[in-house]
């Protein structure tokens, strides 16, 4: 369906990709998942023809990125900051059936209006829709020539939670429908809730690759809770596998990425420790935990 | 080639149901010819040959198509260049180059009503009488030259920022309006103004057309000077969308 290996790409002096690799197969909901200049819209550009990386080979759906394209085969609703991305002075309706006819076989005008959920925007004037609608729009527009291959780059960046919801539901049922779905995000909840797999990106290269739980498991940061007469934080710190330690009085929250070694040390080090308490650290901790180290080889995280 | 006609009759579509749009091209030159033509000096004649109603309604049908092919593209285009839409239309399967050829022809199609109305204008106002096959000569060959104004005009949509681009435009209109002797004969300006008049395409549309009136033949350099201009400006919106897509901004 999709192979991309080996692409590096700069901008001027910034490496936005660094030797990437990733595959999807037909069907598949994949999430990118990383923060802001991790190489997510790069990837995205490179696999829709608009960008030519400088090395690596791309192959989409069996050709390349531009025929997958010429072919109407591929959707697309990409970021467009602050603009809508939308022709200015045109009714809805208008851009829509538009972009229906560019493609030899388009989706039922309805269809995608209902899917899109727009019905109540079709004579609205571009110019004159708000952030959410817009975005609605792209999408209706991105599914328009009824694509086995979408891309959606931060799809969800304007949208209020019902909105966010629906698209998910969205996604999923693409995902039935046997379409292929690449998606940037820089949410977490994002990645897991609807991807069949996530592909963590930091700084050009893959950090992580799996399904969501595993993506959390590689990173386990778990929490530790316990009280202490006399708190120590440099022994504490010394721990094994402890990311950071907090000490309010005697309680003490120790963040590990390795729980069972942390718990081990802190016995054998004869802290007097008592009320333990281990939780899973939060979705957010464990992403912060993987995209804000440096990068590193992918086998270190358990791929 | 059926995605390129959709494509061609959504941009003139857009034009033509622009209201802004609209009242610039055709009011323009249509008020001009009558704020110009004034009752005393309707049938003055200018060189000895061309009676100045006639004059005039040649060179604002030169205006229009000036005016309208630099609203076509200009400060529209550069917004919607802006607005991403032109980077959207890069993942469907319109080819990358038909929207710089669309958008030049779709300002082509628009100049032709506006010419033929100010010729109407030029017939009902202002007394002008042809014969059929000069009025056919005189339309196509205004239609044709005009396309380095509506290269002109996708060359500043190309080129120049959506908030720069509406002084820029207007700038254009005053400077080849005015100094190609569109309101008032070259011939009648100072030496240095007739000098400037002869770089501008403008000023050798106009000598086109009004070659037409007083039957003098058509002149290759005002021909090869529009030509220049048409495929200079049009050569650097190719190279200026090559880097934006090789950038992948566009």
């Amino acid at each position: 369906m999709i192979r991309f290996e080996g692409v590096t790409h700069c901008y001027g002096d910034h490496k936005a990709l660094d030797d990437l690799d990733l595959e999807v197969d037909r069907g598949e909901t994949l999430a990118l998942l990383g923060p802001n200049g991790a190489g997510k819209s790069t990837t995205i550009s490179i696999l829709l023809g608009l960008v030519t990386p400088r090395l690596g080979s791309v192959e989409v759906l069996g050709a390349s990125p531009r025929q997958a394209v010429a072919q109407g085969r591929v959707g697309a609703m990409l970021q467009t900051g602050s603009s809508s991305g939308l022709p200015p002075g045109v009714r809805v309706e208008k851009a829509l059936q538009l972009v229906r006819r560019l493609y030899r076989q388009p989706a039922p005008f309805d269809l995608i209006v209902e899917r899109a959920g727009i019905g109540d925007l079709l004579q609205r004037r571009t110019q004159h829709l708000s952030g959410g609608q817009a975005q609605r729009v792209r999408f209706a527009i991105a599914i328009a020539g009824d694509p086995e291959l979408i891309f959606f780059d931060e799809p969800t960046a304007a949208m209020d939670v019902d909105s966010r919801r629906s698209f998910w539901r969205m996604i999923r049922q693409f995902g039935r429908e046997g379409r292929t779905t690449v998606f940037a995000t820089h949410h977490l909840q994002e990645a897991d809730e609807i991807a069949d797999r996530v592909i963590v990106v930091n700084h050009g290269r893959v950090v992580a690759n799996g399904p969501g739980t595993t993506i959390k498991a590689a990173v386990c940061t778990r929490r530790l809770r316990f009280v202490v007469e006399n708190p120590d934080e440099r022994v504490l710190d010394a721990l094994e596998g402890v990311t950071d330690v907090e000490v309010r009085g005697k309680g003490v929250v120790l963040d590990s990425l390795d729980a069972d070694a942390t718990v081990k040390a802190l016995v054998k080090s004869q802290v007097a420790f008592r009320d333990l308490e281990l939780t899973s650290a939060g979705l957010e901790e464990a992403f912060i935990a993987l995209t804000e180290r440096r990068p590193a080889p992918t086998g270190e995280l358990g791929v | 080639m059926s995605a390129l006609l959709a494509f061609g009759r959504f941009e003139v579509g857009r034009l033509i149901r622009s209201w802004k749009f609209l009242t610039i091209t055709v009011g323009f030159p249509v008020i001009f010819y009558m704020l110009f033509l004034g009752d005393h000096s309707a049938g003055k004649v200018i060189d000895g040959a061309t009676p100045w109603r006639v004059y005039l309604m040649v060179t604002m049908c030169s205006f229009g198509a000036l005016v309208s092919s630099l609203t076509a593209g200009g400060s529209r285009l550069s917004i919607e260049r802006g607005s991403g839409w032109a980077r959207q239309l890069r993942v469907t399967p319109l080819p990358s180059w038909s929207y710089v050829a669309t958008k030049v022809t779709a300002s082509m199609l628009v100049v032709l009503p506006v010419v033929m109305l100010v010729e109407i204008v030029g017939i009902g106002f202002g007394g002008v009488r042809l014969g059929v096959g000069t009025w056919f000569e005189l339309t196509a060959l205004l239609w044709v030259t005009a396309l380095p104004f509506a290269v002109l005009g996708t060359f500043v949509g190309f080129m120049v920022h959506a908030e720069t681009a509406f002084p820029v435009v207007t700038g254009l209109m005053f400077v080849l309006g005015y100094f190609g002797g569109l309101f008032n004969p070259v011939d009648h300006m100072p030496y240095a103004l007739q000098v400037t008049a002869r770089i501008l395409p403008s000023y050798h549309q106009a000598s086109l057309g009004l070659a037409v009136i007083d039957g003098h033949g058509l002149g290759a350099l005002h021909w090869l000077v529009l030509a220049a201009y048409a495929a200079a400006l049009g050569l650097v919106i190719v190279w200026k969308h090559r880097v934006e897509e090789a950038r992948g901004l566009a």
